[in-house]
């Protein structure tokens, strides 16, 4: 079965943080500033290439702004 | 309670012995997590007269009820302990990532007692819990200490770290606990207990779930509000006008306030959004308590927070906070070299380090934010005991000689920062000056000019502005915070909607406040009962001032805990969060009466010129009707055997934690 990574839709984001704290290898960091209006928040990604697949941060966000979808296969 | 763990960690630095203790499930019922299973454990644990930097003091990391379920604003941790500035109970609150963090290792809380005969730091990740050396990272300041640990003990998942700097490792009094490079629980002085046990961080690297009752529920709740505060936006430029908005407070009656102007005002600049307006308002001290506005002209357009806004590069969000406050700012080019960065200084230490100590100087306040986080000291106390040092040089109380030749004059940022440096390395003046203001006054003299209340120096509003924080102030356990309740804060509360015996918030003139009356009392209750509920809960105070309908405490904690209960009952948990730390202090021979206002800040004399002009408080008498309402005998403040029994308080010191 093939692996599985998260994928965010940034608009819905509001900067929690619980994704990142969930994540049980620490792939995500809030490290993607992104502009909303005017504000720059601190959005999810994918920091380090460690991710497992495990869903956990899509399951955490209360804002469902995280989607798992199959990695590519090369 | 389905969103707690029922355990604890408890770490004996003498020995070594690190066991689980399970809590009975009567404590969560009583006193949820957070700061009321903090008091419950401390009373049940702590004998009574222990020395607060001796071994017997305990201290304590508690996460909140909420935390970690899909709650918002519940990423708050608490720390507990003795606290050695007061000698009585002690805590100090923080956001951060470290409260999601105790409960990922599989605990609502680790309790350390006993002192190492070396510096350590404990570890603990899902299976392991153990004591390491320290030596290593002993001296180093706090985000440094962080960053390194965090480096040499990764494993998969990222540590988070709680530590202390230079300040805690000197016994400081007036020194805190950081996470997330200087996000600090600064008060009480937990930081020297800390220091005093030779315990250097806290290191923790859990992945374990955090449970919860009724996750769709949470989440349903979390996702309204997140919407909401997603499209929070206010017009650009503002941030000027904030002055004159303090201005018209200052002159308008009293009167019930939206709460989402706070989520509008917090979103938009953080807590600097405050600083103009308690300039102008009369909520911010001035001059060491001792000045009004016309004092420190051009004070406000120094601190308008859109100068702030101008070098911030990203918002700062602790966990599970939708709204972000905070901000990291670029500092690279002000003035003051040696950081590259800064968290967004808060209210408070804007308004320590600015007008109380008569500084326009904003970047230099940056660069002692930034110095201050880094050594883990109290920005509170330690501009309070600055601004007690200008005012006595400037008296001749203090002599150049004394100040190691500092020119301690208003607004001298070099000299105050020379100061801080002193107070954070001990050298110099700095080492008395580095246990807070009473006892630097006992030791130079100006008692009489030493803002303080049972040894701890006030927050950075006025008690004259705000007849309730007066209570506060002195009717706490923890005598000086700020942060119990205002004012201003119960007007965008709406209490009364939730809890059948808070008063509601209504229009009426100011100079009713300053005659002693039933009805702020009772507000003064309600404002105390649901912060210690927010604390329990490990809530953020700022989701408190937006009101019960937007922060719906009561439905979250009911969905998370799957429980049923009204506001009336989640307000008697606060009511017994309260009593069991006025307990604390009974027990450990601290009298509620000994906490009183130094008379400046009572109006005595009353200040010549601004809004406060000529107000004068008769805070004793309002405090003993605050105590009446708890049913706490009025003059002692010792809680009654009758209200001990509403509150079913006997019962639940009968129970206590039992080894696994």
């Amino acid at each position: 079965m093939a692996r599985k990574h998260p994928v965010f839709s940034y608009e819905n984001c509001v900067s929690c943080g619980i994704c990142a704290q969930a994540c049980p290898v620490s792939c995500l960091a809030m490290t993607n500033i992104r502009k909303q209006g005017k504000y720059k928040k601190p959005c999810p990604e994918m920091a380090e290439d460690t991710c497992i697949g495990c869903s956990i941060c899509a399951k955490e966000c209360p804002m469902d702004v995280i989607t798992m979808v199959e990695d590519a296969v090369s | 309670m389905k969103s707690c763990l029922g355990k604890v960690l408890r770490v004996d630095l003498t020995t070594g012995e690190i066991r689980t203790e399970q809590i009975p499930e009567s404590v969560y019922e009583a006193v949820l997590s957070g700061k009321g299973l903090g008091a419950w454990y401390l009373y049940q644990n702590m004998p009574a007269g222990a020395d607060p930097l001796g071994p017997d003091n305990i201290l304590g990391f508690v996460s909140g009820a909420l935390t970690g379920t899909g709650a918002f604003f519940t990423g708050r941790w608490t720390v507990v302990c003795k606290s050695p500035l007061t000698g009585g109970w002690g805590d100090a609150n923080c956001g951060g990532v470290f409260a999601p963090a105790i409960k990922q290792c599989g605990y609502d809380a680790i309790f350390f007692t006993g002192i190492s005969d070396h510096p350590v730091y404990l570890w603990c990740d899902n299976t392991t819990a153990e004591l390491r050396d320290a030596s290593a990272y002993w001296g180093l300041d706090a985000t440094e200490a962080e960053e390194q640990l965090c480096r040499d003990t990764r494993r998969k998942k990222k540590p988070c770290v709680a530590s202390i700097g230079q300040a805690g490792e000197n016994l400081s009094l007036i020194s805190g606990i950081c996470n997330e490079g200087g996000r600090i629980a600064a008060r009480s002085g937990v930081g020297a207990v800390m220091g005093s046990k030779r315990l250097k961080a806290v290191v923790l690297a859990g992945t374990k779930p955090m449970p919860c009752a009724d996750r769709e529920q949470v989440v349903a709740l979390s996702k309204k509000l997140g919407t909401k505060l997603n499209k929070m936006s206010l017009p650009s430029g503002m941030g000027g006008m904030l002055g004159f908005g303090g201005t018209m407070l200052g002159k308008m009656p009293s009167m019930p306030l939206d709460g989402s102007l706070t989520a509008y005002l917090f979103k938009e600049w953080g807590t600097p959004s405050n600083t103009p307006m308690a300039i102008t308002s009369g909520d911010g001290p001035i001059m060491n308590w001792a000045g009004g506005p016309k004092d420190v002209p051009g004070a406000v357009r120094a601190y308008n927070p859109e100068k702030i806004n101008r070098i911030e590069f990203q918002k700062y969000h602790c966990y599970s906070c939708p709204m972000g406050c905070g901000g990291r700012l670029d500092i690279k080019d002000i003035a003051y070299k040696g950081f590259p960065e800064t968290h967004k200084p808060e209210y408070e230490t804007l308004q320590a380090f600015g007008p109380l100590c008569k500084n326009n100087d904003l970047e230099s306040v940056f660069f002692i934010n930034e110095l201050l986080n880094r050594a883990g000291m109290d920005s509170i106390s330690a501009g309070n005991t600055v601004a007690w040092a200008i005012e006595c040089y400037e008296a001749g109380i203090l002599t150049k000689e004394q100040t190691d030749g500092l020119e301690l004059s208003w607004g001298n940022a070099p000299a105050i920062i020379a100061l801080i440096e002193r107070m954070i390395s001990r050298e110099g003046i700095g080492d008395i000056l580095a246990d807070g203001v009473k006892r630097a006054a006992a030791h130079f003299g100006g008692t009489e000019r030493a803002m303080q209340i049972g040894g701890q120096e006030p927050g950075m509003h006025d008690s004259r502005n705000d007849p309730q924080l007066a209570v506060h102030f002195v009717a706490e356990p923890a005598p000086g915070k700020h942060t119990i309740g205002m004012g201003l804060q119960y007007g965008a509360m709406s209490l009364c909607d939730i809890c059948s015996w808070a008063p509601p918030a209504k229009v009426h003139s100011k100079a009713e406040d300053l005659i002693p009356n039933d009805i702020l009392a009772w507000i003064a209750k309600a404002n105390a009962c649901y912060s210690m509920l927010v604390d329990g809960a490990g809530g953020c105070y700022y989701a408190e001032m937006m009101g019960v309908h937007m922060w719906r405490l009561v439905d979250y904690l009911n969905a998370a805990a799957g429980w049923d209960y009204d506001g009336d009952h989640y307000m008697q948990i606060g009511e017994r969060i309260q009593t069991l730390r006025q307990l604390f202090n009974i027990k450990h021979g601290v009298a509620p009466k000994s906490f009183v206002l130094p008379d400046r800040m009572e109006g005595k004399p009353p200040l010549t010129n601004g809004p406060l002009k000529g107000v004068q408080l008769r805070n004793g008498e309002q405090v003993s009707l605050y105590w009446k309402t708890f049913g706490w005998d009025q003059e002692t403040g010792i809680p009654t055997q009758e209200s001990l029994n509403n509150l079913q308080i006997p019962k639940l010191l009968e129970v206590d934690a039992h080894g696994a």
